[in-house]
């Protein structure tokens, strides 16, 4: 029976059907052939789809899009290359600082491609970059913002592990500062390697306007990091907050957003809300069908042999989420995944919060991961390259990325330092 | 397109504006009441606030809004698919393959909304706790949800026998208004 729910599965994914209704289709198929009720199709999904933790999706997606239509993102783009576009590569190492910032405050790995990708590969180009490299440098630094919370991801995340959702937010700031370093370095390297050029030096004046143009967007960080320091708020009610105050900054700051906008913002954010929600709900089908038939098991005497070093087990768990995020986008990777590799992981020491920023970093490289990874493909549509044009000066960013990730690996302390201090992981 | 088709195709994008509305201003009441109201009634030592209904109301709209919102993803392409594929097939067999992905759709939407119905007509003796609400009303959202899926994958069934692909990254234009 497990053969043929995965078969079908993996077959009508390869045949294009949408991943959530594979999942469905396949599952319903599953619950038949195991002589399960198919009431407990419906009873999951509604189950599965109402959940006060995963309410704060909707909240970070409507915050996000009305902060980027509000063009917070530019100033935000704007004190990056102020702060550091003058160095030797500056403008490529103000692509990972926007991202950085722009991640503070838009909770999808998408919007940042978007966003990124469309303000800075411009100028890049302008200022000499090869459409190759500009690419690359958008790709690798969205790769590494997943790890920046608000992210849609960790909330699923927090929610498939039963892990605190504040906790994983706290979790990420350092493990992407640790990333953004290691890109940083490396971009270095670079510009002296291809003589890239530096941004003219901004004057005091300039450097201090881009502060103050910032002022607003770094409050939600800031709102994000010292509500959920000082265990003041949830991240659902820190979604609902961070709404609000998008809204009022658009309303009595930007004044550019009028209300029949917003609305229309209302109901996009309401969209992408229901396809990951009903996502998640479709995979508690499978979950409930992998449990029933002693997946976790099975695979945990598989992976019995890397036990013994949960470095290894982490490194090979990840090897394998980047492949699924690569194939099957990063949110249907984890939903497959996580679940049946999460008991195996507690069983063996790994601390969830630990486990759970590895695998979002994992997942982050996987959507960038050549040949096929979406965020990769969408980051070469902006810089018009093929992914053929674009691998070999990729190689360089996607080895930092696996640096990286394997720093997050072998030193656990760099997720958990924060939610310590916090008092959330003893 | 008469006006009734426009009004009638308008009806869910209203609906999940609506709870997703309710879910915002639910949760934002929900913070007011857990930190200024629970301060002041403390403080003046008045009687508690409740604000166990803040969960369920919020609970119950994404239920809602999760299944008519994944209802209208399928004509509108927001559920992610792999293209690599279907796009190398010749459009004889791709217009085939996606008409056979839609009536597996339909039928799993079908399966939804029966067995749904069954579960709603079940749990129609208990209420929730917060709110004291039928949850008839909850499990219900299923057989809507159910049905909007079959709705909404004839509609695509006929975008698809137009030529178009609804599951590749460009987005069906010919749906019907925003609110």
């Amino acid at each position: 029976m497990i053969a043929a729910v995965v078969v079908t599965f993996f077959l009508l994914v390869a045949l294009s059907m949408p991943i959530v209704f594979a999942l469905g289709v396949s599952g319903t198929l599953g619950l038949y052939l195991g002589n399960f009720s198919l009431q407990k199709v419906p009873a999951a999904l509604v189950s599965g789809s109402q959940s006060w933790v995963l309410l704060a999706i909707p909240t970070f997606v409507f915050a996000g899009y009305l902060m980027e239509r509000c063009g917070m993102s530019y100033a935000l783009v704007n004190l990056a290359r102020a702060l550091i576009g003058w160095v030797r590569g500056g403008l490529g190492m103000s692509v990972v600082l926007a991202e950085y910032f722009f991640s503070g405050i838009s909770g999808s790995t998408i919007a940042d491609v978007s966003a990124i990708g469309a303000m800075l590969t411009p100028p890049m180009l302008r200022a000499g970059y090869k459409p190759e490299q500009a690419a690359s440098l958008v790709a690798s630094a969205t790769a590494m913002g997943i790890l920046v919370p608000p992210a849609i991801f960790m909330i699923v995340l927090g929610q498939i592990t039963d892990t605190s959702v504040v906790g994983i937010f706290l979790a990420g700031f350092i493990p992407a500062a640790v990333t953004a370093a290691c890109l940083m370095a490396t971009i270095l390297v670079q510009a002296h390697r291809l003589h890239w050029p530096k941004d003219a030096r901004p004057s005091r004046r300039e450097l201090s306007e881009a502060c103050r143009q910032s002022l607003i967007p770094m409050g939600v960080p800031v709102l994000i990091v010292l509500g959920f320091f000082f265990g003041v708020f949830t991240a659902t009610e820190a979604g609902a907050l961070v709404a609000l105050y998008a809204v009022l900054a658009a309303v009595f700051y930007y004044k550019n957003v009028g209300a029949r906008a917003m609305i229309r913002l209302v109901h996009e954010s309401a969209l992408l809300t229901g396809a990951v929600m009903f996502l998640l709900a479709v995979a508690s089908i499978y979950q409930f069908l992998m449990g029933m038939m002693g997946v976790p098991r099975l695979l945990g005497d598989l992976l019995a042999p890397l036990q013994g070093q949960p470095w290894l087990f982490l490194l090979a768990v990840s090897v394998l989420v980047m492949l699924f995020g690569m194939v099957l986008e990063g949110l249907p990777a984890a939903v497959v995944l996580i679940p049946v590799v999460f008991p195996i992981a507690k069983q063996i020491g790994i601390h969830p919060i630990h486990f759970d920023i590895v695998l979002t970093a994992a997942v982050g490289i996987g959507l960038f991961l050549p040949p096929i990874g979406v965020g990769l493909l969408m980051t070469l549509r902006f810089a018009d390259i093929s992914v053929g044009q674009h691998f070999r000066a990729y190689c360089p960013y996607i080895g930092t990325l696996l640096i990286g990730l394997l720093l997050l690996i072998l030193f656990p302390e760099i997720s958990l330092f924060l939610p310590r201090q916090a008092g959330l992981v003893r | 397109m008469s006006s009734v088709r426009r009004w009638l195709e308008a009806i869910p994008h209203v609906a999940i504006t609506l709870l997703m509305l309710v879910a915002i201003v639910d949760m934002l009441v929900g913070v007011f009441l857990r930190y200024v109201m629970t301060a002041i009634s403390a403080q003046l030592d008045l009687p508690s606030v409740s604000f166990f209904w803040v969960e369920e109301v919020g609970e119950w709209s994404l239920a809602w809004m999760t299944f008519i919102a994944a209802a209208i993803g399928i004509r509108r392409g927001t559920h992610f698919a792999v293209q690599l594929a279907i796009e190398r097939f010749p459009p004889g067999l791709r217009r085939a393959l996606l008409t056979a992905h839609c009536c597996l759709i339909m039928g799993f939407g079908l399966i939804v909304a029966v067995f749904g119905w069954q579960t709603a007509a079940g749990n129609s003796q208990s209420v929730s706790p917060g709110l004291g609400l039928n949850l008839w009303w909850l499990y219900i959202s299923a057989v809507a949800g159910g049905l909007l899926i079959c709705l909404y994958t004839l509609a695509t069934i006929v975008d698809v026998w137009r030529g178009r692909n609804p599951w590749s990254h460009a987005p069906v234009q010919s749906e019907g208004p925003e609110p």
